[in-house]
């Protein structure tokens, strides 16, 4: 129930020779939730860690509400922490387990009875509340975990990797609950995930680490259609976005298959004055699988292709269809209704809105959209 | 009799029957998944094909020729296993040749074969490594390699692409199909993942109870699913499923949803007076945020899932139900709870029975 | 380099100083003559001598009273060709059992391994005596046959048990794969699980290779001056008449020759990982 920032803060380990974290800087809102994604050794739990008071912080500051946290300990700093190891108590019932934070703030039991069987019933663990840890299943010690920080009152809810164990039927469910309960409960909470569906699904804004670095802190529509650089673009997303290698030609792009030969043409108007995207400059071209429209009906605005269907998965409640132009290959999502057998020719439209242009070098993002035909002005 | 006929295949484990009575016929050429939730015994089907262990009972055959008493070497079946299962002290080339040197082929076929195969899965450049120094995908590759290098007449996939990264794992679903047709195998794939299930099969085949509940095409698993066992395997989020009665009455025939009446179409007046499960997916699930004649309720979360919305609703008597829309919509920047009004396109009404979860 | 490893350092040099220097010692005396070991003080200067060498290789060693024929020689040849053999057999046995005991899980399969290795632990001297008494009627006292075979109780279990722990971490999906490729099971046997399991046999190898030559009361008991190891051949030098130290220094170095060499040609065996990432995790 309060703010967080963090302002340059860094980690770096004795006799390492990189940053583990470098210079993150971040204001989380009171009541926001934000996620901290990235894939393993990229210093998110590092940063979640020095947060807490596990770790100590190297350069910078956090600052919880207006208190500057970075010599208090843990105990000190009113945070509640869920961990990526459950750190159960074994001796203590399940139920104590997760009233033990609320008993240490001297809540009264009644009170204490009453949240302890409602958070259990929201996370479906009321059969297992007078069990011992060691006896139960490790998903089921994850919900524990998970209960035992969500219960208390903190001024900032650290969870880490909260979800990884949890049975597929389940996640959904959980999800869907665990945001209304953080959201209802006006909880500042930071995730730590690798899982990049699990950040879109909780997360009001989510930010992607990679090597200690910050890539991007955005809304996971943001990050979705308008990535900062090519590392956020392919990691956000599922299917992947679609980046071809490609370069500038005659005020327009010329998309390049395997083997370095032009696949097609895009119709998107170019402007060199600007001296980024000069002719003959060396791009990737991002298009999400979702803004392909596959089998438009009508020419529609944008590039139209003819593409050969290579697979289609039908999905249930959609179908990812992956085709090749003159060795290009691309993967679009429709609907369930769409119809593109194997190896049939299937029109696309790919409208100049969804395409975004990445600098082939530093990956960084040229144009992110959705400012229309990409034509970029000195 | 199909290509690969199994009937009332058996196997326990210390009295515990893992594999009880399966039957199922496989068309030459045809791609069938295997899903099955973890524990269910994919793991042990597949190795009674290949004959790691003994059946305890049952036939397999193999174009009309029966297996199910032969040595693994003699059953023509090549195999990807999960954990690759590659000869450590053998470079990729010669685990990849491994099933050719078996048969007497000329060293000058292994090595055209072996490097063809090889460049249709693009590791031909690291033929020369030892397995150590393979990167996870290329290991999964030449496990594939090496299963369809002898062109054997059955393929078995054990989940190959469950230890690898995500990015590849994408990439390669999209691959394998590509690559399987070109060697025109009959493939038997099993996955933990229904989305790859679907995606890949010509068929899935859901294990359950040590036999096949249900073998089909991708759509009518999805849309027929035969229990609610099935039904509740495929889809995320899973199908919403309420205990209802319905009633035919002079209005017509009716249930009660989250403490509402739901009018059913006329073909479901058989239904009057039982008590069954209803069920209906996420997607057949509208909802609107200005007040209608549907059942109110409240949004209490919306979680974004790629480019769709996935809401939670809750309702009268406890009731919770999942919602999805695509994202563009008037929903997307919503946050906290709201009231909303729903509809059930009851075109897409699934009934079970109570008592044993069979579709009705 | 800080104050904690400079302190290592020296601690290590001490502790090794403290084992190897008595049979550095005793390398040094083996090529000195006896007045440089008899010298008071004792000097690590001297001008060496291969004398004791050609002394030992000869078989006639020199006393304080003249000369002694010991046929120390013969007794390196019985050793290996003991030890030897030894090995060998038990690894023709002990292997294959050693796979069926990994792989297949048949009742009574604990028990059995257990008892195996329960030879171990009895002390010898329970066994030998009606073993003497067997071995003499059926002719197989003081013979290469009889002692080889009365060995295997040193020597299999070792085997029987090293073997087989490695043999449970080959993985099975590996042998399937190569069956699957068409190979019979011998051939998967030969090709894939021995090579796998290499570390694992060439440790039981040389363990037991060193059990078996260190052996002493078999060989004395069950044996006499046809077969008589090293080990049983050391007691000559012990006679009232004192050989030359040197002599026994060369003696002793000889005996610790084989298996020093043996220990060297198998480490390259030793450290070679199991499955070298050819499975996941």
């Amino acid at each position: 129930m309060s703010t967080l920032y963090l302002d340059n803060v860094s980690k770096v380990y004795d006799g390492a020779p990189d940053r583990a974290v470098d210079s993150l800087s971040m204001h989380i809102e009171d009541g926001e939730i934000v996620a901290l994604l990235g894939s393993s050794g990229c210093g998110k739990t590092t940063s979640l860690r020095m947060v807490a008071g596990l770790e100590s912080i190297t350069d910078g500051e956090i600052r919880v509400g207006n208190r500057v946290v970075n010599a208090l300990r843990p105990a000190q700093r009113n945070v509640a922490m869920a961990f990526e190891t459950y750190a159960l108590y074994p001796p203590l019932r399940v139920r104590e387990n997760i009233a033990f934070g609320l008993l240490r703030d001297r809540v009264p039991s009644g009170e204490i009875e009453k949240r302890v069987k409602q958070i259990a019933a929201m996370l479906e663990i009321t059969d297992l509340l007078d069990r011992y840890p060691p006896s139960i299943s490790g998903g089921a010690q994850q919900r524990v975990s998970l209960a035992r920080a969500l219960i208390r009152n903190a001024a900032v809810h650290l969870l880490d990797e909260p979800m990884s164990q949890l049975e597929p039927q389940l996640r959904a469910l959980l999800r869907a609950r665990i945001k209304d309960y953080i959201i209802a409960h006006k909880m500042t909470t930071v995730v730590v995930t690798h899982d990049q569906t699990e950040a879109i699904a909780l997360a009001d804004r989510i930010a992607v680490m990679e090597k200690g670095l910050l890539q991007q802190f955005a809304t996971p529509h943001d990050l979705q259609d308008r990535p900062a650089n090519l590392f956020v673009a392919s990691f956000i997303g599922e299917p992947p976005m679609n980046l071809f290698p490609a370069v500038v030609q005659d005020g327009g792009i010329a998309v390049l298959n395997d083997r370095q030969e032009v696949a097609f043409h895009m119709s998107v108007a170019v402007s060199g004055a600007s001296g980024k995207l000069g002719d003959g400059k060396r791009i990737v071209v991002g298009v999400r699988p979702h803004r392909i429209g596959l089998a438009p009906g009508e020419r529609a605005e944008g590039t139209n292709l003819v593409g050969e269907v290579t697979s289609n998965h039908w999905l249930g409640d959609q179908c990812q269809v992956g085709f090749q132009v003159r060795g290009c290959h691309v993967i679009a999502v429709g609907g369930r209704d769409v119809h593109a057998p194997m190896g049939s020719q299937v029109p696309v439209a790919i409208s100049g809105e969804a395409v975004r242009i990445f600098d082939a070098e530093s990956g960084v993002a040229i144009d992110q959209g959705p400012e229309p035909a990409a034509s970029l002005v000195a | 009799m199909a290509f690969l006929e199994i009937t009332g295949l058996s196997k326990s484990f210390k009295d515990h029957k893992v594999i009880n009575d399966l039957s199922i016929g496989i068309e030459k050429g045809e791609f069938l998944a295997v899903f099955g939730p973890s524990g269910c015994g994919k793991t042990v089907f597949l190795r009674l094909i290949a004959g790691m262990m003994p059946a305890d009972s049952g036939e397999i055959d193999i174009d009309g020729q029966s297996v199910v008493d032969a040595n693994p070497e003699d059953r023509d079946i090549g195999m990807a296993f999960q954990n690759y299962a590659l000869y450590p002290h053998m470079t990729a080339f010669d685990n990849i040749a491994s099933p050719l040197r078996s048969r007497h082929v000329t060293a000058a076929e292994v090595d055209a074969r072996v490097k063809e195969t090889a460049r249709m899965l693009r590791i031909d450049h690291v033929l020369d490594h030892l397995p150590k120094a393979l990167s996870q995908g290329q290991k999964q590759r030449t496990a594939l390699a090496r299963s369809l290098v002898g062109r054997p007449s059955v393929v078995l996939l054990d989940d190959p692409l469950r230890n690898v990264d995500a990015k590849i794992r994408y990439e390669m679903r999209f691959e394998l199909p590509r690559v399987l047709r070109r060697y025109e195998s009959t493939v038997i794939y099993v996955t933990q993942d229904y989305k790859e299930a679907m995606a890949l099969g010509d068929r899935v085949a859901v294990l359950v109870d040590g036999a096949f509940g249900q073998a089909a095409a991708p759509h009518e698993i999805y849309d027929s699913p035969s229990t609610i066992r099935i039904a509740r395997l495929f889809g995320d989020p899973p199908i919403n499923l309420l205990p209802v009665r319905p009633i035919t009455g002079a209005a017509g025939t009716e249930m009660s949803v989250a403490g509402s009446t739901v009018r059913l179409p006329a073909d479901r007046a058989a239904l009057s007076g039982r008590e069954c499960m209803f069920g209906i997916r996420s997607e057949n699930v509208v909802v609107s945020l200005e007040p209608n004649n549907g059942i109110p309720m409240t949004l209490d979360a919306i979680t974004p899932v790629n480019n769709r919305l996935v809401m939670l609703l809750g309702g009268n008597e406890g009731t919770e139900l999942f919602a999805s829309c695509p994202q563009g919509g008037p929903m997307d920047r919503l946050r906290g709870r709201h009231n909303a009004w729903i509809t059930l396109d009851l075109a897409h009404a699934h009934f079970f029975d109570n008592g044993n979860g069979a579709r009705i | 380099m800080n104050g904690k490893s400079v302190l290592r350092a020296v601690a290590l040099t001490l502790i090794g100083l403290f084992f190897l220097f008595p049979l550095f010692w005793v390398v040094l005396m083996s090529f000195m003559t006896n007045a440089d070991i008899l010298r008071n003080p004792p000097s690590p200067f001297f001008t060496p001598t291969l004398h004791n060498y050609t002394a030992l290789v000869s078989g006639n060693l020199g006393t304080n009273v003249g000369t002694q024929k010991i046929d120390y020689m013969l007794n390196l040849f019985n050793s290996t060709v003991l030890s030897g053999f030894s090995v060998i057999l038990s690894l023709i046995l002990g292997v294959p059992a050693a796979y069926a005991f990994a792989r297949y899980k048949f009742r009574l399969g604990e028990d059995m391994a257990f008892t195996l290795l329960s030879f171990r632990f009895a002390p010898p001297l329970l066994v030998l005596l009606p073993l003497l008494m067997y071995f003499q009627s059926i002719g197989l006292y003081d013979t290469y046959f009889g002692l080889v075979w009365v060995y295997q109780l040193i020597t299999l279990p070792l085997v029987l048990w090293i073997v087989r722990g490695y043999f449970e971490d080959v993985s099975e999906d590996i042998e399937l794969a190569y069956r699957l490729d068409g190979h019979s099971w011998l051939r998967t046997f030969f090709r894939i699980s021995i090579p796998l399991a290499r570390p694992g046999i060439a440790a039981a190898a040389l363990l037991s290779f060193i059990f078996a030559w260190n052996n002493f009361i078999f060989a004395l008991i069950l044996g006499s001056s046809g077969v008589q190891p090293v080990t049983v051949g050391a007691l000559a030098f012990v006679t009232a008449s004192g050989i030359e130290y040197g002599q026994i220094a060369a003696a002793l170095v000889f005996s610790i020759m084989p298996t020093l060499v043996l220990a060297v040609f198998t480490q390259r065996y030793l450290v070679e990982g199991l499955s070298l990432g050819a499975i996941k995790g």
